[in-house]
């Protein structure tokens, strides 16, 4: 009995401490939340940069990584209950809340350091950072940028041979290179006997592929939804028309059996799976995370997997637009935030400003093998990414630096985070290839969706 | 304290009893802590997020809504009704006295014994389009692809209600054995001298003496099947395309996967309704038979 | 034996054939899968060309990057299994005897709200049960998962002890009150004693509902060395090079502990089950 008792008070005075943990003496803490690395150095180069902060400011950091969906989950709940860590970094933040953070002036105002650091920072990056904030009235910067990705191409070059083609053979022009896979390289293969697709494309609403490729897709038939202004465009008849036939387009991978049945089920890491065990020939999808894996498991002594990262997969870029003009990088830049019901508001800020140093930023986005982009001019200059002797990583500093990038539409209005997240365009993807309607009725069903969710 | 021993019954025996009555309060004293802090307290606040009208209008106006409505009830009907009635036909093969049905059934309890995750993502593998054991053999024996088992709707929702047999299956059938043995053996020696016939046997001496638990049952499992999520969201997490979230999966979603909390607890309590009046009955029903 | 009860028996044997192979399906698939060696683990064979043991080792000896923590995350779900048997059972023989032996008059009120919560599907309360664990401050902490399970075990070991409890004969206890007992020397040198059986039912079904939990695990607890070993099961569905086959070892090894237990306890299990969970 008394040991019910016992343990019921025990129970709740670890509840108590655990809430309330109160910081040692006089250092002051910071509470930080990040998202936990692919990669081990990742998490060391983070270690070693709290190591110089904690010097550098006399305080202490209480850090916390959390696996990239349950970052978001964990903060959304934490910021709904106003307890908030002092800063916090996801990698789907951008996707899913800053902007509505920003709105509904749950974050802090970052513009006074950012300000003297603004000329540090990759053309497109600092614009998508600057938000709108809806009970202030005014826009700006709102986030701090510290790394991105962009979407790029993959194929086993290997597996084109078998089929009997070469790289050289990949038509550039929008029809053709998807004509390519679906009609030359998977029947080629499939007649000597292989159960092989050749697309893996991404068509759940599961996937943040989804809409990544979907958003790509849309790009190329210049049909974006919504302008800089955050104006809704749907009603524009040629952006309506260019929504159809990216729609058509994209679903004509899967009409034609070219890209596996599951893929309307897949999550975001199923086509790296299909393309690791070469069910699939290609495939396109954000960050190069699938020739990384291969590195890392190289790294790790795996020479298979050497071979394939240094001469079997090859990182590629996108074919040209429809009417043959260059096809934008769509870029998500990862934010960090400094949250309004922080309690460390000005060291939280001091903890962004000094994660930018060089020194700081660059170990810890080069730990990731090259997975994420840096944000910086100073970090795209140094030889990890300009000396072009890894192959994948040139591709991305092709796209990045040479090409450019635009990006999403949830920087202009907010609501594409919901939008996003609810996946209405994989909604319309599985109206077309699952419920077979035509793709005109989809996207009258995609706009309806559309206009109800910007108006809550 | 004195107040509170007033509150304790019999009332004849007075001096020792304000004694139990403190010892009985105290020791009431840890379910009713948890009762208050983990039962009350997060329905009372579920219930607050739950009073958005917002919420509803949001999730009303989603078109995955009503067809997780529509699969609820799908899922419920046939998953509760296919188990209950194959588990009661199994019972009347487990009631049979050999050793080797005692072996069986040692067997058969087996995927109610063991945890869902491994088995359900077993099976998952097993179903998968592309790479699953069923599609490759049917791909060996026919050279054709075999169905997307978790693909569409229907064969998805057909996979769901199947797992969800598979696991909960042995435990009903364990149940309405125990319904059967509790009916007279003289009753079917007497039918059997009248010359019944199985299907008599059945009708007028089974199914009577099982009914009650029958119907209890039928009740408890829809409850527990409406809060069934490892079947979905491990099979088919819910796609393609949300064809296949029930209200229990839907709610997670909303809350968890696109941090709209309120919408999550409002797709829970559109349950209610119908969920509030079997949990009512059968309370009365198991109270009832208490006494 | 007549061929008329001969038929009969040989149809007994194709059910029990027909069953047999029903209940085994998707467990001989995880077995096969836990020992197909990586390069197979996409060939869907019905036996692996090459069957290995490898994945156990690994599983065992920590050798991959989502088992890295792998007997820690055992541990803990152990530790919560067990905390939750027993934190379930003080509350239940408490609160069982409060009500049936003490009679306290609220004794019935608790015991119907034992049973409502009972009836409610846990997956209900997961939304405000993880926003309450948020305000406690609990999030993360292994104690989240303890105090949740605790909460769903106990009203049904609250309903059950107090069905045992109501059939011991009153008279034990008042003639162990003649002699001058106090109701905590009825409960000590009485109660539990004559309880016990009952209790092994209940503690069992507390350590398998623990145990074997998954959608409260993954969203109280997040950090590797936190997580229960149900929850790191899950994380597999994450990585992008699908080793589905150390999935499957590691699931086989997850589903023993629980398996051996009901088998032991499996006496005590089916009486309470049957006599507790549906009343006829």
């Amino acid at each position: 009995m008394r040991k019910a008792l016992g343990l019921i008070l025990a129970s709740t005075a670890v509840a108590g401490v655990a809430g309330f943990a109160m910081p040692a003496a006089a250092q002051q803490t910071v509470t930080v939340w990040f998202t936990k690395g692919f990669y081990e150095a990742e998490d060391k180069a983070l270690y070693a940069f709290i190591d110089r902060f904690e010097k550098k400011h006399n305080a202490k950091v209480q850090l916390s990584l959390f696996s990239t969906e349950d970052i978001i989950t964990k903060t959304v709940s934490a910021v709904e209950a106003k307890t908030p860590p002092d800063v916090g970094f996801g990698t789907t933040y951008d996707f899913r809340t800053t902007g509505k953070w920003a709105f509904d002036n749950k974050i802090e105002d970052l513009t006074d350091i950012i300000t003297p650091m603004k000329d540090r920072f990759l053309p497109g990056t600092l614009e998508t950072v600057y938000l709108q904030n809806g009970t202030a009235k005014k826009k700006a910067y709102y986030a701090m940028p510290v790394q991105q990705q962009t979407i790029h191409t993959f194929y086993w070059k290997d597996m084109i041979e078998e089929a009997g083609f070469k790289a050289s053979d990949i038509p550039t022009d929008w029809k053709g290179y998807w004509s390519f896979w679906c009609d030359k390289v998977q029947p080629a293969l499939r007649a000597k006997g292989k159960r092989v697709y050749g697309v893996g494309h991404p068509s759940s609403i599961a996937a943040s592929d989804t809409f990544y490729s979907f958003l790509t897709f849309v790009n190329a038939y210049d049909a974006s939804p919504v302008d800089k202004d955050g104006k809704l465009l749907v009603d524009n008849p040629k952006v309506k028309q260019g929504l159809v036939n990216a729609l058509k387009d994209y679903t004509e991978v899967n009409l034609k059996g070219c890209t596996p049945p599951s893929s309307v089920t897949w999550t975001d890491t199923d086509n790296n799976v299909n393309f690791h065990n070469k069910t699939t020939v290609m495939t396109h999808n954000a960050t190069i995370s699938i020739p990384s894996s291969h590195l890392d498991n190289a790294n790790k002594g795996d020479a298979q997997a050497k071979k394939n990262y240094d001469e079997l997969i090859q990182t590629a870029g996108w074919p040209k637009k429809p009417d043959g003009g260059t096809l934008p990088n769509l870029a998500a830049v990862k934010t960090a935030v400094v949250f309004a019901d922080a309690k460390q508001k000005v060291l939280g800020k001091q903890f962004l400003a000094m994660l930018l140093e060089d020194e700081n930023l660059n170990p810890f986005v080069e730990g990731a093998l090259g997975r994420w982009f840096t944000v910086t001019k100073a970090g795209a200059d140094r030889p990890f990414w300009k000396d072009g002797s890894d192959p994948h990583r040139k591709q991305v500093y092709q796209q990045f630096i040479t090409e450019g990038t635009i990006p999403f539409q949830f920087v202009y209005d907010y609501h594409f985070t919901t939008i996003n997240a609810e996946n209405v365009w994989g909604r319309a993807i599985a109206r077309v290839a699952g419920d077979k309607i035509p793709a005109e009725q989809a996207v009258d069903e995609m706009i309806a969706r559309i206009k109800v969710l910007v108006a809550q | 304290m004195v107040s509170l021993a007033q509150d304790v019954a019999p009332s004849s025996r007075s001096g020792r009893l304000s004694a139990e009555a403190t010892w009985g309060l105290i020791m009431l004293l840890p379910y009713i802590a948890i009762f208050l802090t983990f039962v009350l307290y997060p329905v009372g606040y579920g219930l607050y997020l739950g009073t958005e009208v917002k919420a509803y209008q949001r999730i009303f106006d989603d078109p995955i809504f009503l067809r997780t409505l529509a699969n609820t009830v799908i899922f419920l009907g046939l998953a509760v009704n296919l188990k209950l009635m194959l588990a009661l036909l199994l019972s009347g093969f487990f009631v049979h006295e050999r050793r080797w049905i005692r072996w069986l059934s040692f067997i058969f309890i087996l995927p109610w014994a063991i945890p869902s995750i491994p088995t359900i993502l077993s099976f998952r593998w097993m179903l998968n389009a592309e790479w699953g054991m069923i599609n490759s053999l049917i791909f060996q024996f026919t050279f054709q692809d075999g169905p997307g088992w978790l693909l569409d709707r229907v064969y998805g929702l057909g996979s769901i209600i199947t797992i969800h047999i598979w696991k909960y299956l042995p435990f009903w059938t364990l149940i309405l054995v125990a319904a059967r043995l509790t009916i007279s053996k003289d009753l079917y020696e007497s039918a059997d001298v009248d010359g019944a016939s199985g299907l008599q046997k059945f009708l007028y001496i089974t199914f009577p003496g099982v009914r009650n638990m029958y119907i209890t049952s039928t009740l408890l499992s829809t409850i527990w099947t409406l809060g069934d999520f490892n079947s979905i969201y491990l099979l088919t997490g819910g796609g393609p395309a949300d064809s296949t979230q029930v209200l229990a999966t839907l709610g997670i979603r909303y809350a968890f996967g696109m941090s709209e909390v309120r919408a999550g607890v409002a797709t829970i309590i559109v349950a209610l309704p119908f969920m509030v009046p079997i949990v009512v009955l059968m309370v009365k029903r198991l109270r009832g038979e208490d006494r | 034996m007549s061929p008329r009860k001969a038929f009969d028996e040989a149809r007994l044997m194709l059910v029990g054939l027909l069953i047999l192979i029903w209940t085994l399906i998707p467990i001989y698939h995880l077995f096969v899968m836990s020992i197909t060696p990586q390069a197979e683990a996409f060939a869907g064979a019905v036996w692996p060309k090459t069957p290995t043991l490898d994945n156990y080792t690994t599983v065992l000896t920590q050798g991959h990057y989502f088992l890295g923590h792998f007997w820690l995350q055992l541990f803990n779900s152990a530790m919560v299994a067990v905390a939750v048997a027993v934190l379930t059972l003080v509350i239940g023989t408490c609160a069982s005897f409060a009500i049936s032996r003490l009679r306290v008059r609220i004794g019935e009120t608790v015991s119907n709200l034992a049973l409502l919560t009972y009836l409610i599907p846990a997956a209900f309360l997961a939304i405000p049960m993880y926003a309450t664990m948020g305000q406690y401050g609990l999030l993360g902490s292994r104690w989240s998962l303890i105090l949740t399970m605790v909460t769903f075990a106990s009203p049904y070991a609250i309903w059950m002890l107090r069905q045992y409890a109501d059939k011991l004969p009153y008279e034990l206890d008042e003639a162990a009150r003649i002699d001058g007992a106090s109701p905590i020397q009825i409960f000590w040198l009485i109660y539990l004693p004559l309880m016990m059986p009952s209790m092994v039912a209940i503690g069992t079904y507390a350590l398998l509902l623990a145990w074997n939990e998954y959608l409260y695990a993954f969203l109280l607890l997040s950090s590797d060395t936190e997580i229960t070993l149900a929850v790191a099961l899950g994380h597999f569905l994450s990585t992008d090079d699908a080793p589905w086959n150390l999935l499957m070892a590691t699931g086989i090894i997850y589903a023993l502990p629980p398996a051996a237990i009901y088998y032991a306890f499996r006496r005590y299990m089916v009486a309470g089950l049957t006599a507790g969970a549906v009343k006829s």
